[in-house]
């Protein structure tokens, strides 16, 4: 036959056609014995020797004739990825292992004991799989088999937010220090955690040093935005091209305003704008404020300065747009959903939607410290954390789908949605949680 | 224990050395640099893919891959600098096929080595930023082979020299030229441009400035014409063939700005062959390939459009201003239908129905035919000479194609009002004559011109065929109540016309025969009978008469003649000889009209029923008529006409000129007064362009007359003058 090949792997005999092998893709081990027409290279022919374990290509064998991953009790898993790597079957092998995110099918995959217990700052989940933790100056680095890497410091400085620019590279945020002109913005390699660049700032045409808060990227055209604060007041939101490095762009804030003491940001690929949120308690006012920075310009703007204050003192604690709804989605530390309408120039008032749980909950606060409720869109899927548990609203009206918790760690300070995988950071101990939906099974 | 015994104790951290091979990279980067080497010597089939990519994983796996990639630069660069040298060392017309060769060897060559260092090439590449392996490959190629000193500008020229080659007309391994250029773009766009597509459309420009210096010096435009519409297909076919689609818009602007563009103005005003020598030879197939050419450069189609419409203007102005020409109408205005035929075709067959040529083409026409103060008689007179007798042998469509010309021609007119004033005249002319060939044509046209210029325009005209029907009713009313009485007398026809709806000009009744005199009188009382509160006057000098003369030798005619004419010869049945003060007493013709029916019964040979004394063209006070009694004719019917001219006379002229601007004051006033109610204050110039655009569909009024106009307003106090501002008016309702 001459579809029928013969591995000998490591002394144990495989044979299996080259159909299932042209499963494995043009960029794999397997792909380079094909020609341009995907027929065998003629030279295949008898048995062919590889040199690896032959278990775990038993287990990639069958991944490539059923696309599912098993994996027997006798092989260990990273021994399998490393496996997979040699292959070049790493992607097969995630998208075997769990399928799109979809908040109403998750399921816990694994919990990360952290380095170090307190506060958690950020976790941000990676392209690929991956993810970092920053808490207090240093940031931890996993890769998507969660195995830790090097971890990254800017200069010991006090980290405020971290983002993935690729895989390969992550861009820290930190406080700076008084006269020392570190911290700032760094540029790392996630594999080795070695700085690859310093984002600089110039005010007229003189480089300052400064703190660095939220950040924020565009895709499209590769932009790193950042809150900035200088010594000298200059507030704002810095922008830099994430290939050269450079600071193309510094919009200063307007008197009256806050824009460099932003607790987040939001690049919106439909309108090409960014949001610039300042909430409660970084201010005593929460500011949310969207930016053109093509005509240097704020479009739309919102404050509660002025607003009357509840009695049960209800303020926005995270805001998330919405393009594809025209809105902007707001949450108050009773896990209360807001909505401002984003057409027109000035937001109107905050529609609270009337949720009963935020009325039950009141008055028995948890016994564990409470962490601010945070927001987050996936796929039209809005997501919501609030002590220890994560709520999944869909719909056109956001109702309730789906809410999903683990028992202990404390309240989640922190959550990010990334490489189709959820990560959660819990306060206490610091640990974070691995949230996968599993992949679709075959239906026969 | 003295100083010197005491020993210095060093505890050594208890270490598990690891002896490693210290020659492992060394050695494994052999292995990989010898298969390099096998794999460009076509030695492959001999080496294990697993052992190799294995090696290649370990030594990233080991962290050699900084080892593993600039072994690989160096080894590939080596091999390139070879390759280049054989190269450089192939003779003359084998170079390209050498290169060739070594690109295919140099490329499956990079496939190989890539599939062995995948592992690298996923991995440590791109966390170390560097250039995948194919893009190395071919980066190298492009160092060390492309851009080598020896072979740069050598393979410039070969191509170059080729595609010179080809445009000679010799034929080139297009194949290989394909694989080289290929070559060129897919070592990145900026290689294919700088070292190829740059300096190619530099040749090429000089070699098109060259040869259409050539061409144009001793060529007619035509053959230029044709010349460069081939070289154009040239090089889009080159593109396809073997050069990057992109190129195409490139090439084909070099070819046109060298061929067309500078030398437009030469083409169009080439002499005995340019734009306007087609124009006037119907060159369809060079005006289209000219159209076609010139409409791929900036401001081509402009130039020949500009120079069709002075062309057009000119022979147009020639034509209308022709003394010649304006003798006879009918054939003026064919003359203009031919000419706008001609220029539809050639819009329609060479400039592919655009617009802007129509456009320039109408623009035109109404130039030079409102040149002519005359032309709105001349198109009525040529529907009345078609409406009598042209249209005889032609279907109905023909008949409404000729028609659609005429309105064509009708929309070009300025003064649309003149044309009418005379087409009313032809058409009373033609009705009261029954000259009309067909009612249908007739209506048509007037359904036309309503189309055209609205209901206003056209109810006069429906007025008289109205009258005319109604006529014919009564005629038939009368004759069947009176018809009795009236017994075997001549027979009357009266044509009742409301006054208004016809041209008519006040004249006097002359005295008619006995015999008829009573029979109007009884279709006056019979008509005044029927219908209360009307007037009838008689208009003898519209109509006409049929009469039966037997001459000498008793020869039987019928004579279709004239009122006036019949109630001349009437008097001859009492007299041979009359002298012309006794007719004018007896019959009270005006002077004019008198004298113009008797020249035409006695001047005119072979319709001379009478005889003057003395025998002159034209007729004294003191002239003499006799009955001519040797009058003879081949035909039973003579159809006596009346010598007047079928255009109008000077005098004439001047009289319908007249009636014209009389008619145009009320409708300028009329648009004053409805420009002036809506916007209540206007000043000077805004109501003149107002009024100007209104009565624009029936004619161009004069500033200096709307002046008049409004200062007659003024008086009677429709419109004051602003306190204000003098240069406004006010509205007073």
């Amino acid at each position: 036959m001459k579809d029928r090949i013969r591995f000998n792997v490591g002394g144990k005999i495989f044979e299996t056609t080259s159909t299932t092998l042209a499963n494995a893709g043009r960029d794999t081990f397997f792909g380079a014995m094909f020609d341009d027409d995907w027929n065998l290279y003629s030279n295949y022919s008898g048995e062919y020797f590889i040199d690896r374990n032959p278990n775990c290509f038993g287990v990639l064998l069958d991944l490539l004739r059923t696309g599912e991953l098993c994996i027997p009790p006798n092989v260990s898993e990273k021994l399998l990825y490393r496996e997979a790597q040699f292959y070049g079957l790493t992607d097969h092998v995630r998208a075997a292992k769990w399928g799109p995110i979809d908040g109403n099918r998750l399921s816990l995959s694994r919990s990360i004991a952290g380095r170090a217990p307190g506060d958690g700052t950020a976790i941000r989940g990676g392209p690929d799989g991956g993810c970092c933790v920053a808490h207090g100056c240093m940031v931890h680095v996993y890769d998507w088999i969660l195995d830790e890497h090097p971890p990254i410091t800017l200069d010991y400085q006090i980290v405020n937010d971290v983002g993935w620019i690729d895989p390969e590279n992550i861009v820290v945020s930190a406080c700076e220090r008084l006269g020392r002109g570190d911290g700032g913005m760094g540029l790392f390699n996630a594999e080795n955690g070695e700085l690859r660049h310093k984002f600089q700032i110039s005010h007229e045409n003189q480089i300052k040093s400064f703190t660095a808060g939220a950040l924020s990227f565009s895709s499209s055209d590769s932009h790193i935005f950042s809150s900035c604060k200088g010594r000298s007041n200059e507030y704002g939101i810095g922008v830099w091209d994430s290939v050269t490095g450079k600071q193309i762009d510094f919009f200063y804030e307007p008197i009256g305003w806050s824009l460099g003491d932003a607790d987040k940001l939001q690049w919106l690929n439909g309108s090409s704008c960014l949001l610039v949120a300042t909430l409660f308690p970084r201010k005593d006012n929460c500011y949310i404020s969207l930016l053109d920075l093509r005509v240097k310009r704020m479009v739309w703007s919102w404050s509660d300065i002025g607003a009357p204050v509840t009695v049960d003192g209800r303020r926005v604690r995270d805001a998330i747009a919405m393009e594809e709804n025209g809105s902007i989605c707001v949450v108050n530390e009773y896990e209360d959903l807001g909505f401002m309408d984003l057409r027109g120039s000035v937001g109107g008032g905050v529609r609270w939607s009337s949720r009963s749980r935020s009325r039950l909950m009141k008055g028995k606060m948890p016994d564990y410290e409470p962490c601010y409720p945070k927001l987050a869109l996936h796929n039209g899927q809005l997501f919501s954390s609030m002590n220890d548990c994560i709520s999944v609203f869909c719909g056109p009206d956001w109702m309730l789908t789906s809410r999903f918790r683990r028992s202990d760690g404390g309240s989640i300070c922190d959550f990010s949605i990334g490489g189709d995988r959820l990560f959660a950071l819990h306060s206490e101990e610091n640990v974070f949680d691995v949230w996968e939906t599993p992949p679709s099974q075959i239906t026969l | 224990m003295s100083d010197q015994k005491r020993r210095n104790f060093q505890i050594e951290a208890f270490k598990h050395r690891v002896v490693v091979d210290p020659q492992y990279a060394d050695k494994t980067w052999k292995i990989l640099e010898h298969a390099i080497h096998e794999i460009y010597n076509h030695n492959a089939s001999g080496l294990s893919f697993e052992e190799l990519y294995r090696n290649a994983y370990n030594m990233v796996l080991h962290k050699f891959g900084e080892k593993l990639y600039s072994g690989l630069v160096l080894t590939m660069t080596t091999h390139l600098k070879e390759i280049s040298k054989s190269v450089e060392a192939a003779h003359g017309g084998s170079f390209l096929e050498e290169l060739n060769r070594k690109w295919a060897d140099h490329n499956k060559a990079l496939q190989m080595i890539r599939d062995i260092l995948m592992y690298m090439d996923r991995t440590f590449v791109p966390s170390t930023h560097k250039t995948p392996v194919h893009d190395l490959g071919l980066n190298l190629w492009r160092d060390n082979v492309i851009h080598s000193s020896n072979i740069q500008t050598r393979l410039l020229n070969t191509i170059l020299e080729l595609i010179l080659r080809e445009r000679t007309g010799e034929v080139i391994n297009r194949g290989l030229m394909r694989n080289i250029i290929e070559m060129l773009m897919d070592l990145g766009s900026t290689v294919y441009q700088e070292d190829f597509e740059k300096p190619f459309l530099e040749v090429s420009a000089d070699f098109y400035r060259l040869e259409s210096q050539q061409y144009i010096e001793c060529c007619d435009c035509g053959d230029y014409l044709k010349k460069a519409e081939r070289r154009l297909n040239e090089e889009i076919e080159r593109v396809t063939h073997y050069l990057d689609a992109k190129s195409e818009s490139k090439i084909t602007n070099v070819v046109e700005k060298e061929m067309i563009a500078n030398h437009m103005q030469r083409l169009v005003h080439m002499e005995n062959s340019g734009l306007v020598n087609m124009l006037l030879d119907d060159k369809y197939e060079d005006l289209g390939r000219m159209y076609n050419l010139f409409r791929r450069v900036p401001n081509g189609l402009s130039t020949i459009r500009d120079v069709m419409t002075s062309h057009v203007r000119d022979t147009g102005k020639q034509l209308v201003t022709d003394p010649e020409r304006v003798k006879d109408p009918v054939e003026f205005v064919q003359r203009l239908l031919d000419e706008k035929d001609k220029y539809d075709m050639i819009i329609s067959l060479a400039f592919s129905n655009d617009k802007t040529f129509q456009n320039a083409l109408n623009s035109s026409f109404e130039y030079f035919i409102n040149l002519n103060a005359r032309s709105p008689e001349f198109i009525s007179l040529f529907v009345d000479d078609k409406l009598r007798k042209g249209l005889k042998d032609f279907s109905e469509e023909d008949v409404e194609t000729v028609l659609d010309k005429v309105m064509m021609l009708f929309r070009y007119l300025q003064e649309k009002d003149v044309f009418e004033k005379y087409y009313k005249q032809h058409l009373a002319k033609r009705l009261l004559s029954g000259k009309t060939l067909s009612d249908e044509a007739e209506r048509s046209l007037v359904v036309k011109l309503k189309t055209e210029c609205g209901y206003q325009f056209t109810c006069k005209l429906e007025g008289m065929f109205t009258d005319m029907k109604t006529s014919q009713d009564t005629m038939q009313g009368f004759y069947a109540s009176q018809g009795a009485e009236i017994g075997d007398g001549p027979a009357l026809v009266v044509q009742v016309l409301t006054t208004g709806s016809w041209p008519t000009q006040p004249s006097p009744p002359c005295n008619l025969p006995n015999e008829l005199s009573t029979l109007c009188e009884m279709f006056r009382s019979y008509y005044l009978g029927t219908h209360t509160g009307r007037r009838l006057s008689w208009q003898t000098n519209m109509g006409t008469a049929d009469i039966k003369a037997t001459f000498g030798k008793g020869q039987k005619h019928e004579l279709n003649v004239s009122t006036y004419q019949m109630c001349v010869l009437m008097l001859f049945n009492n007299a041979d000889r009359l002298t012309y003060k006794e007719i004018e007493q007896a019959t009270e013709i005006p002077a004019t009209d008198l004298k113009r029916c008797l020249q035409s019964l006695a001047c005119v040979k072979g319709k001379n029923v009478l005889r003057k004394e003395p025998m002159s063209k034209d007729i004294g006070d003191n002239d003499a008529f006799l009955f001519h009694e040797k009058f003879t004719s081949k035909f039973y019917k003579v159809k006596i006409g009346t010598v007047v001219a079928q255009k109008e006379s000077e005098p004439e002229k001047q009289e319908t000129r007249q009636r014209v601007e009389e008619d145009r004051k009320p409708q300028i006033e009329a648009a004053i007064v409805r420009i002036m109610k809506s916007r209540k204050v206007l000043d000077h110039n805004n109501i003149i362009t107002e009024v100007t655009k209104q009565l624009q569909s029936r004619f161009l009024p004069n500033p200096v007359e709307i002046k008049k106009r409004i200062e007659s307003l003024i008086e009677r106090d429709f419109l004051e003058r602003d306190n204000a501002d003098r240069k406004s008016y006010r509205y007073l309702a």
